[in-house]
C-alpha cells in the first residue's frame, strides 16, 4: 500500500507577496496557467477514502495517465484532494472538466478510466453512482442529490484543490480576504463586519463570534489567537476534513481574527489521531510563510502572525477550553476551576481567543462577501451554514454542509438517502457523546436544525455529529455506549462527573444485562440532574444528556428492560431471542446455511425453527431472511 | 456592592469569594476541598450555591467565585440539598468510613450506604496535592484519568524528593495520610502504601531521632531565604532547650556569684 502522499512543493524560493495588490497579481498569473477544459482527475485523498485506500488508486492513476502517452493536447492533471464528503462511496474521483463523479475505484481500474473516459470521453456506467431505488445511474456531481441539496461555504475549496500546494488554493480565492482586511479595514471594521454576520462559535456552545472577538481584543496585554483542532467526538470529523482539505481557510481566518485583536501568535490545537491534519497545516503553515502571507510583516504591511501547530495527547476532555489552554501550556489537561473568561485570562493568564475550526474557516467568506450575505443563510438565532457529519443508519454517509434550520427530514431523506434495508428511522442523536436522542417519529422529524431548537428538545448542536439510528438501535445500550465512553475521557478531578458517571455506567450495564431493578430509572435521572447541575466544565454539565434524553423520550423501552426484561430492539443479548414466524416462512433455507451456530433447523420448503439454546444471537439470519419471517421477541 | 446571603444583606468586599464572605458572616456553607490557606480548587462541588446577578440565576461553586457586583446568593435551598445529598451519598461509596461525611450526611440527610462500592479511603478533595506543591517537595500529585484518578507519587514509586514535612498527613480530612518513624526513617504511607523514605536525624546529644534530614537543594534554598530559620540543627529540640535551660542557669549563677558586669557587655 502507498504510504507516503507525494512531496509538497517547495516555495522557499520564490519572492515574496509584498502587497495586497501583488497577491490578486499572482492569482492572475496562476489562474491564467490553468486551462480550465484541462483534463484533471481530483482523486479524494481524505481520511476516509485512505481507509479505503484511495492512496493506490493515486498512484495507479498517475502511473495510468504516464503510461498512456496521451495524444491530448493538454497532459491530465492527477490531484489528491481532502474530503469529497462522500465517504460512503470511496474511494472515490472526479472527473474535470465533465464533471464526472466516480465512486468505488479499485487500483485495477486505473487504466480503463484513464482509456475510456480522458482519452475517449466515455462514461463508464459501472463506476457511477445509483442512488438507492433508482434506475438511472448519475453521472455528474451536480446530478447527485447528496452534493446537489448542501451548500457549501466552509467546504467550498475542500474536495477541489490539493491541500498540499498553496498555489492551487491561492487560485480558488485563498488569502483573498485577508489582503482585502489588510488593504484596506481596521480592526474594529473587521469585528463589526463579522458581528453583522451573526457568526456563532461553531464548537457546540454557540457563542457569538464577533462578541467574543470584540471582548478580547478590549484586553489589555499580549493577545493569543487559538484554534481548536481537538475534535473528539465519536463519528464526528467536519474539523478533520477542513483541516485537511483546506488548511488554508483556517489559517485565513486565524490571520484575520489575529488582525482584529492585535495579536501576533497563533496556535492550532490539533488532536494527535489526525496526523493527516497535522502534516496538511503544517505543510500549509510553511507555504503560506515562504509567500509572506502568514510570518512577519504580511504582504508587506506591519502586520505579524506567527502559528504553529500543537498536537493534543488523546484526550477528548482537552477540547474543552480551559483544558485546552493548560495542556497547550505544558501542563494536565485538566478544565481549570476560574470564573474568569479566557478572553480575560486564558492561554499563559493573557487574553486568548479561542474558536473552533470551522468557525475560522466561516471567517475569510464573510469578510469578503460582507455579514449580511452570510444572514441571507440560516434562520434569525442560527446563521450562515453548518456541516454535519452523517453517520449512523443512512445510506449516504458523509460529510453534509447545510445553512443553519435546514429540516431533519431533509438531512436524512433529502441527503442522506434514508434508512437502508426498508428500516424505520428511530431516532437522531446529535451534539456528539454529551448530546440527546432525538426521537423521529413521534414529532421532530420537520424541526429546524439550529442552535435554539435542539436545545429546546433537550439535546444540542454541539460540533455538528449526527447519528442517524433505525429501528434496531436499542436506546439503553445507546446511552450506555456515551457514558462509557464519558467514563473514560472524564478527567475525574471533580465529584458529580467521575462519581456520577461511574454510577450511571454500572446501573445502565446493569439494565442492558437484564439485572435492572424497580427505581433505577429513578435513581438514573437522580444522578443525571446532579451531574448536570453541579459539575465543572461543559463535560460534566452535558455529560447526562444522552440518559436524560432517552428516558424522556423512550422511557417505556427502558421499562421493558427493567420489567419484561425484553430487549424490543433486539441488541441487549440476553433480553431478547428470535423466533421464525411459520406463516412467513418459505423455507428457503437461507438461515440454516448462514447460521454459524448450526440452531436453525428444517426441511426445505418448510418452516424452519431456531434452537434457541444454541443460538448465539448473531443476526445473521434476522438480517439474510428475505421474508421478514424472523421476529425479535 | 450589595450582596444579599439567603435574604440577610452582609457585609463583603469586592473581590472576596463567596465562602469567605459567608465565614465572616456565619452563614453555613460546607466544603470538602477548601482550606483558607490554600487556592480553591472547586474540586468536591459540595460548595455549590444559588446565585443570582443581574437577571440570570446559576449554580456555582462558593470556593471561587470572586464577587464583584451586586449579587443574591442562596446557600440552602432544596435543590442544593437535594443535590448535596446525592454528592455525599456518591462520595460515601469510595470512602464509608468517613467522619466528615457522616456528619455531612446527617445534615443533608444522606444515605451513605446508598451506593456499595470499593473502599478507596479517599474523597479525591486534592487537599494533599496542592499542600504538597507548596508546602512540600511536590512529590504528591492527581494521577490517572476519569476514574481511575488517584493521589500518587510520580510513577508510583517512592519519591526521592520527599521532605517528610508531613503536610499532607495533617490536611488529609479522611486520614488516608500517616507517617510513622521507624528504624531511623520516616515513611509517608498514603492509602496504605509506601510513598516516601527520608532518613532522620540523629541528636548528637541524646541520640534520639528527631526530624527529617533535608538534603534537597531548593528546599535548602528556601529555608535560607530572610525569615525563614535554616533548618541544620544537630540536636533535638528537648536537648536543645535542655542546654538552653542549662545556659541561662549557669549564666544566672554566674551574674550572682561574680561581680556585675556592665550592662554593654553582657549581650
Amino acid at each position: 500500500m502507498a504510504t507516503a502522499i507525494s512531496t509538497v512543493p517547495d516555495l522557499a524560493w520564490t519572492k515574496k507577496i509584498s502587497s495586497p495588490h501583488e497577491l490578486a497579481e499572482y492569482r492572475q498569473a496562476l489562474t491564467a496557467s490553468m486551462d480550465p477544459d484541462a483534463p484533471c482527475i481530483r482523486v479524494c485523498c481524505g481520511t476516509g477514502c485512505k481507509a479505503v485506500g484511495s492512496l493506490d488508486v493515486l498512484e495507479a492513476m498517475r502511473t495510468a495517465v504516464a503510461a498512456a502517452g496521451i495524444d491530448v493536447k493538454v497532459m491530465p492533471e492527477v490531484k489528491r484532494t481532502g474530503c469529497h464528503g462522500f465517504c460512503s462511496r470511496g474511494p472515490l474521483l472526479t472527473v474535470q472538466p465533465q464533471g464526472l463523479f466516480y465512486q468505488r475505484i479499485k487500483p485495477e481500474d486505473a487504466a480503463e478510466i484513464v482509456q475510456k473516459t480522458i482519452v475517449g470521453g466515455e462514461v463508464l456506467p459501472r463506476f457511477l453512482y445509483k442512488p438507492p431505488g433508482a434506475k438511472e445511474a448519475l453521472a455528474k456531481v451536480g446530478d447527485i442529490p447528496f452534493f446537489a441539496k448542501q451548500t457549501k461555504v466552509v467546504l467550498k475549496r475542500v474536495g477541489r484543490i490539493d491541500p498540499f500546494d498553496i498555489r492551487d488554493a491561492i487560485a480558488d480565492g485563498a488569502y483573498e480576504g485577508l489582503a482585502k482586511v489588510l488593504a484596506g479595514m481596521t480592526p474594529h471594521q473587521v469585528i463589526e463586519e463579522i458581528k453583522s454576520s451573526r457568526l456563532r462559535g461553531r464548537g457546540g456552545a454557540g457563542f457569538p463570534t464577533g462578541i467574543k472577538w470584540e471582548s478580547c481584543a478590549a484586553q489589555p496585554g499580549r493577545h493569543y489567537v487559538i484554534c481548536n483542532g481537538d475534535e473528539g467526538d465519536p463519528g464526528a470529523f467536519m474539523d478533520a476534513s477542513v483541516m485537511e482539505g483546506d488548511p488554508h481557510a483556517v489559517l485565513e481566518g486565524m490571520a484575520i481574527a489575529a488582525y482584529a485583536m492585535g495579536s501576533d501568535r497563533g496556535f492550532l490545537y490539533v488532536r494527535m489521531e489526525y496526523p493527516l491534519a497535522v502534516q496538511t497545516l503544517a505543510a500549509a503553515i510553511r507555504q503560506a510563510e515562504d509567500l509572506g502571507l502568514l510570518g512577519r510583516n504580511i504582504m508587506g504591511t506591519d502586520f505579524s502572525f506567527r502559528t504553529s501547530v500543537s498536537t493534543g495527547a488523546g484526550a477528548f476532555v482537552c477540547g474543552e477550553s480551559s483544558a485546552l489552554m493548560s495542556s497547550l501550556e505544558g501542563k494536565v489537561g485538566r478544565p481549570r476551576a476560574k470564573y474568569i473568561r479566557s478572553t480575560e485570562k486564558g492561554f499563559r493568564d493573557s487574553p486568548s481567543n479561542l474558536n473552533n475550526v470551522e468557525t475560522y474557516a466561516n471567517v475569510p467568506e464573510i469578510i469578503l462577501r460582507g455579514g449580511q450575505w452570510y444572514t441571507s443563510y440560516g434562520t434569525e438565532r442560527s446563521a450562515g451554514t453548518k456541516v454535519f457529519s452523517l453517520t449512523g443508519n443512512v445510506h449516504n454517509v458523509g460529510l453534509v454542509e447545510v445553512p443553519m434550520g435546514t429540516s431533519l427530514r431533509e438531512i436524512v431523506f433529502g441527503i442522506g438517502g434514508g434508512i437502508p434495508n426498508k428500516k424505520e428511522l428511530k431516532a437522531v442523536q446529535t451534539g456528539g457523546p454529551s448530546g440527546g436522542c432525538i426521537p423521529i417519529p413521534k414529532k421532530f422529524l420537520d424541526i429546524n436544525v439550529g442552535f435554539g431548537k435542539l436545545a429546546e428538545i433537550g439535546s444540542m448542536m454541539g460540533s455538528g455529529g449526527m447519528i442517524v439510528m433505525d429501528e434496531n438501535t436499542c436506546m439503553v445500550e445507546v446511552s450506555r455506549y456515551f457514558i462509557n465512553f464519558l467514563v473514560e475521557e472524564s478527567c475525574g478531578q471533580c465529584t458529580p462527573c467521575r462519581e456520577g458517571l461511574t454510577r450511571m455506567r454500572e446501573t445502565l450495564s446493569r439494565i442492558t444485562e437484564g439485572e435492572g431493578r424497580e427505581g433505577d430509572i429513578e435513581m438514573l435521572e437522580e444522578i443525571g440532574q446532579f451531574t448536570n447541575s453541579f459539575s465543572l466544565c461543559g463535560l460534566g454539565t452535558s455529560a447526562a444528556n444522552p440518559v436524560l434524553s432517552t428516558i424522556k423520550y423512550f422511557r417505556e423501552e427502558y421499562e421493558a428492560h427493567i420489567r419484561d426484561k425484553k430487549c424490543p430492539a433486539g441488541v441487549c443479548k440476553p433480553l431478547y431471542y428470535y423466533e421464525i414466524d411459520p406463516e412467513k416462512c418459505t423455507g428457503c433455507g437461507v438461515c440454516r446455511k448462514r447460521c454459524p451456530a448450526a440452531a436453525i433447523e428444517g426441511e426445505k420448503k418448510k418452516p424452519h425453527t431456531i434452537h434457541q439454546e444454541l443460538c448465539i444471537k448473531c443476526m445473521e439470519c434476522y438480517k439474510n431472511c428475505k421474508f421478514d419471517s424472523i421476529k425479535i421477541l | 456592592m450589595k450582596i444579599v446571603m439567603d435574604g440577610k444583606e452582609v457585609a463583603a468586599e469586592r473581590g472576596q469569594t463567596i465562602v469567605e464572605v459567608a465565614r465572616r458572616n456565619g452563614v453555613y456553607i460546607p466544603t470538602l476541598c477548601h482550606v483558607p490557606a490554600l487556592e480553591p480548587a472547586a474540586m468536591c462541588r459540595v460548595c455549590t450555591v444559588e446565585l443570582a446577578e443581574g437577571r440570570r440565576s446559576r449554580l456555582v461553586t462558593a470556593c471561587n467565585y470572586p464577587l464583584r457586583g451586586d449579587a443574591e446568593i442562596h446557600t440552602d435551598t432544596p435543590l442544593l440539598r437535594q443535590n448535596r445529598k446525592v454528592l455525599i451519598e456518591l462520595l460515601a461509596s469510595r470512602c464509608p468510613g468517613s467522619e466528615t461525611l457522616k456528619e455531612l450526611a446527617e445534615r443533608y440527610g444522606a444515605n451513605l450506604n446508598r451506593f456499595p462500592g470499593e473502599d478507596k479511603q479517599c474523597i479525591m478533595c486534592g487537599l494533599c496535592a496542592r499542600v504538597c506543591e507548596r508546602v512540600g517537595g511536590n512529590v504528591l500529585a492527581l494521577c490517572g484519568r476519569g476514574v481511575e484518578i488517584r493521589v500518587d507519587t510520580s510513577f508510583g514509586r517512592l519519591s526521592p524528593t520527599c521532605i517528610a514535612c508531613t503536610s499532607c498527613v495533617q490536611i488529609c480530612p479522611v486520614n488516608a495520610i500517616r507517617f510513622e518513624d521507624v528504624d531511623g526513617e520516616r515513611r509517608v504511607i498514603v492509602r496504605g502504601k509506601e510513598a516516601a523514605r527520608v532518613p532522620l536525624r540523629r541528636c548528637a546529644s541524646c541520640g534520639t531521632h528527631f526530624g527529617p534530614v533535608i538534603d534537597l537543594g531548593p528546599v535548602l534554598e528556601r529555608a535560607g531565604e530572610r525569615g525563614v530559620p535554616a533548618f541544620n540543627a544537630s540536636i533535638c529540640p528537648a536537648c536543645s532547650r535542655r542546654n538552653l535551660a542549662r545556659r541561662l542557669a549557669e549564666r544566672h549563677f554566674e551574674q550572682h556569684a561574680v561581680e556585675p558586669r556592665d550592662a554593654g557587655e553582657e549581650s
